[in-house]
């Protein structure tokens, strides 16, 4: 590729991936002072009201100094653009003092362990199957069947799958552990192992529903490839049928299926909300899920904007690496 | 009289009502549309009846003894605040499917005219608007939307809908743009602009009736998203507290745990009919991209 080109593609991608950013920074200033009244007031008042509350005023006087919420629109905007920019997301009502970005830091390791391990998990396991179905043909009984299971389990949503796998295992065979982690995950071996063992049915659950898509995925990838020329010129040359399908077809079909991984690892903290929901897991959709039941709306806020921001920068890296990989998109 | 007669000229000629009947009968002959067609369609003809066996104050708290299983006067039994779960599913389909048609209808309709006005005009326009598609498309629109509910509480299930039209018009409009794009350099729109055909006529007499077929699976689309959304939102605590949905019935289930407590006619109940409401909806959206590979229209 020639670099102009280059340098012009990955400016323009750069300008894009800026613009996502400042749409959601606006969007979650915004959105609050939609809302008829203080949300903070509102929700401090429904606090106090349970008797859940400690410090409510001084809380209110932090926000009224770090969001500078008794100036004019213009003044406040630019410095919660300021504050979010220095990654101050903001003091957690219901744990106050606790700083908004203390606790998505300690809810992050345990979403990052699930969900990576099981996309990689159901990636590898969707990729193979996928290949062996769209390879050795649609005729075939058992590939059929599992093209049909596959196709379910893309069309039903993952947290049907989740409650299916919490009643099966928990209810209804209960050989996995029932109580999960809490706290926070040292870089520790013990640590981790725990946390594993820990993820072990969640990730079961994510894994299952995940392979249906990447199954279908790389079945028509491999459909596609095996339709190509040099597939029969292998074939014509007399090579062994094994070695055309990994050699040719496979490490062909891959590519595409490896951007979806990419993709899918970068988002991997929107991944799953409702699953960690369902089995009480405590990621950041288990935070998510605290935080909306106790009205905290700074965590909110903030887990909102660390996921689009991770989601964003996850495509605008895919985007700017993948045309350096993959010559058949340069244009 | 007259005018009445050219008034429904006008209308035939826009709908394309004899060849939607066309189309209509030579989908049916697909399998997979016809099986889903029929499903949504007894489902929501159960929703309808069925609410004419019940009524709504059963599903209030407290209106039968809490956990019983199904009997002959809870058919599904009751939850743990002792409201009846048969009638709650009967509103809950209702609303849900209200939503999905709803939001998939606004969201397929505002981003057929976006996608429509790009690909026609290009140049300026469409660079403005491709890139708030563009935008739209990379946002987390659940997390948006998690945001939004959550100020906004106590929507019932127009609102909802309402607020999931917000995300729902983006994927069509990309959809809708690349196919002007290509549409408008056929020879039959050269053709009409030769014979002095006005831009606005040119959009709604020769591109728009060939963007029909696209219209119609992203609405069977973004129905099945409408749907996916509220009941994701909903599990998470931010459904429409006013109306009752398969969400909430599932949101309650849940939060009461009723599958550790063994209570399967409560959380099963949603579960069977999202499934069936997904496989339907998507059996209708695979027999119409088969329908229209079939003629190249998906080109």
């Amino acid at each position: 590729m020639s670099s102009p080109f280059f340098i012009k593609y990955f400016l323009s991608r750069l300008g894009f991936y800026i613009l996502t950013i400042w749409i959601t920074l606006t969007l979650t200033f915004i959105i609050p002072r939609l809302v008829p009244g203080d949300p903070i007031t509102a929700a401090l008042s429904m606090l106090s009201e349970a008797g859940a509350l400690r410090g409510s005023q001084e809380i209110v006087d932090e926000y009224k100094k770090l969001f500078g919420l008794d100036k004019d629109m213009m003044t406040q905007y630019l410095s919660y653009l300021g504050q979010i920019l220095r990654g101050n997301l903001g003091i957690s009502i219901t744990n106050f003092p606790s700083s908004v970005s203390t606790i998505i830091a300690t809810a992050l390791p345990w979403t990052i362990i699930l969900l990576s391990t099981s996309t990689i998990i159901s990636w590898i396991l969707g990729t193979f199957l996928g290949a062996l179905a769209g390879w050795r043909g649609i005729e075939k009984k058992r590939f059929e069947l599992l093209s049909v299971a596959a196709l379910l389990l893309y069309i039903i949503p993952y947290y049907i799958v989740a409650i299916l796998i919490l009643w099966l295992f928990i209810y209804t065979i209960p050989i996995f552990p029932r109580e999960t982690g809490y706290g926070s995950i040292n870089l520790t071996l013990e640590s981790i192992l725990d946390a594993l063992r820990k993820s072990s049915l969640p990730a079961l659950s994510i894994v299952i529903s995940s392979m249906g898509w990447w199954f279908l995925s790389m079945r028509s990838l491999i459909a596609t490839v095996k339709r190509e020329d040099f597939i029969l010129m292998a074939e014509a040359k007399g090579l062994k049928s094994s070695t055309i399908m990994w050699k040719y077809g496979f490490r062909n079909a891959l590519l595409p299926q490896i951007t979806g991984l990419t993709l899918a690892l970068g988002h991997i903290t929107a991944g799953a909300l409702v699953t960690e929901i369902i089995f009480a897991y405590p990621g950041i959709g288990w935070l998510l899920y605290q935080s909306i039941l106790q009205l905290d709306y700074p965590v909110i806020q903030g887990i909102v904007i660390l996921i689009t921001f991770t989601v964003a920068t996850a495509n605008f890296i895919v985007d700017t690496i993948y045309p350096l990989f993959d010559p058949r998109i340069r244009r | 009289m007259r005018t009445l007669s050219i008034a429904t000229e006008i209308l035939g000629k826009i709908l394309h009502l004899s060849t939607f009947l066309g189309i209509l009968r030579d989908l049916l002959r697909i399998r997979a549309f016809a099986v889903g067609l029929i499903g949504i369609l007894a489902l929501t003809i159960f929703s309808l009846i069925g609410g004419l066996v019940t009524s709504y104050d059963r599903t209030y708290a407290g209106a039968f003894d809490p956990q019983l299983p199904p009997n002959p006067r809870n058919p599904l039994g009751t939850d743990l605040l002792g409201r009846d779960i048969y009638a709650q599913l009967i509103y809950g389909l209702s609303n849900s499917l209200a939503i999905g048609i709803i939001a998939g209808a606004i969201g397929t309709l505002l981003g057929t005219l976006i996608g429509i006005t790009a690909g026609y005009f290009r140049g300026f326009v469409d660079s403005v608007l491709r890139l708030f598609i563009d935008v739209n498309l990379a946002l987390p629109s659940m997390l948006v939307l998690v945001l939004i509910a959550s100020y906004f509480r106590g929507l019932d299930y127009i609102g909802m809908a309402l607020i999931i039209c917000l995300f729902n018009w983006a994927w069509p409009a990309r959809q809708v743009r690349a196919q002007t794009l290509s549409l408008r350099e056929r020879d039959f729109i050269y053709l009409a602009r030769l014979s002095n055909m006005g831009r606005f006529e040119i959009l709604v007499r020769e591109i728009m009736p060939h963007l029909t077929p696209w219209m119609v699976a992203n609405f069977v689309n973004a129905t099945i998203s409408a749907i996916l959304t509220e009941s994701g939102l909903s599990i998470i605590g931010l459904g429409p507290q006013r109306s009752m949905t398969l969400g909430m019935i599932l949101h309650w289930a849940l939060s009461y745990a009723a599958i550790y407590r063994g209570l399967w006619w409560w959380w099963a109940t949603p579960v069977i009919f999202l499934s069936i409401i997904f496989i339907f909806l998507y059996l209708i959206y695979m027999g119409i991209t088969r329908y229209f590979a079939e003629r190249e229209v998906f080109a």
